[in-house]
């Protein structure tokens, strides 16, 4: 039940058996972000991701409380990067445990989907022509809107 | 009254700071609450710059660590964020 903010690679591992091992539960969900070798129009050969390290770990707190009480969550576990972060590194993972697979997979959706949105990192890619912020994506916020409208249902 | 001013991303890059403190005595005297619409226009007055960077329609701000709409009332020794839409994940 807790956020890391961290410039260090993630272990997923060991962050797989804290989860598990501070509440068994039946089903346990993760998700796992890497940094990807390309992006919609070029080579992408490192990333930096600069946040606001005090709201970051707000939103990110009051993110995972909501996923639970929406979702029964027995333990949940959201872990962020920043700085600079070569490809094929660990960008971002979630985790969630809870008493029936549906519940544990949407609270994961949620987490990613929303944190893509609302916690306050930017991404600035590094590629053969230089440096450019990472502009945000429609079809993130329309992945967002998404649990919003489920919301007010 | 004054407030800390805080930037992020493009707009700190394109802005050349990244914290300040923001004295806004002269406004916060009148009877009127002083809310987020004010400050960017005082932030505006400071140049083209500014008055670009902060009109852009993206632009999000955040009070307090909270996301906020323009007609946020500021209070003294608040933290006032500026920055672009958030690309984390």
């Amino acid at each position: 039940m807790s956020v890391s903010l961290q410039s260090e690679a993630i272990d997923v591992a060991a962050e797989y058996a804290q989860l598990v091992g501070d509440s068994p539960g039946a089903a346990v969900a993760t998700f796992t972000g890497y940094v990807r070798d390309h992006s919609d129009a070029h080579a992408v050969t490192e990333l930096e991701l600069e946040h606001y390290p005090e709201m970051a770990r707000n939103v990110l707190e009051e993110l995972g409380q909501s996923a639970a009480e929406r979702f029964g969550l027995s333990s949940w576990r959201i872990v962020h990067r920043f700085g600079r972060l070569a490809v094929s590194e660990t960008i971002v993972w979630v985790g969630a445990v809870a008493d029936h697979r549906g519940e544990a997979i949407s609270a994961c959706e949620l987490m990613m989907d929303t944190l893509k949105t609302d916690a306050p990192f930017w991404k600035r890619e590094q590629g053969p022509t230089g440096e450019q912020w990472v502009a945000s994506r429609d079809s993130d916020t329309e992945r967002r809107a998404r649990w919003q409208s489920r919301e007010t249902q | 009254m004054s407030i800390t001013i805080k930037l992020f991303s493009a707009l700190r890059e394109a802005l050349g700071e990244s914290e300040f403190q923001l004295d806004l005595s002269d406004i916060s005297e009148a009877s009127a609450p002083v809310d987020v619409a004010a400050i960017k226009k005082r932030l505006s007055q400071r140049g083209a710059e500014w008055k670009e960077a902060l009109n852009q329609p993206n632009l999000v701000h955040a009070l307090n660590h909270k996301v906020v709409f323009i007609d946020a009332v500021v209070s003294e020794g608040d933290e006032l964020a500026f920055f672009p839409p958030m690309t984390g994940g």
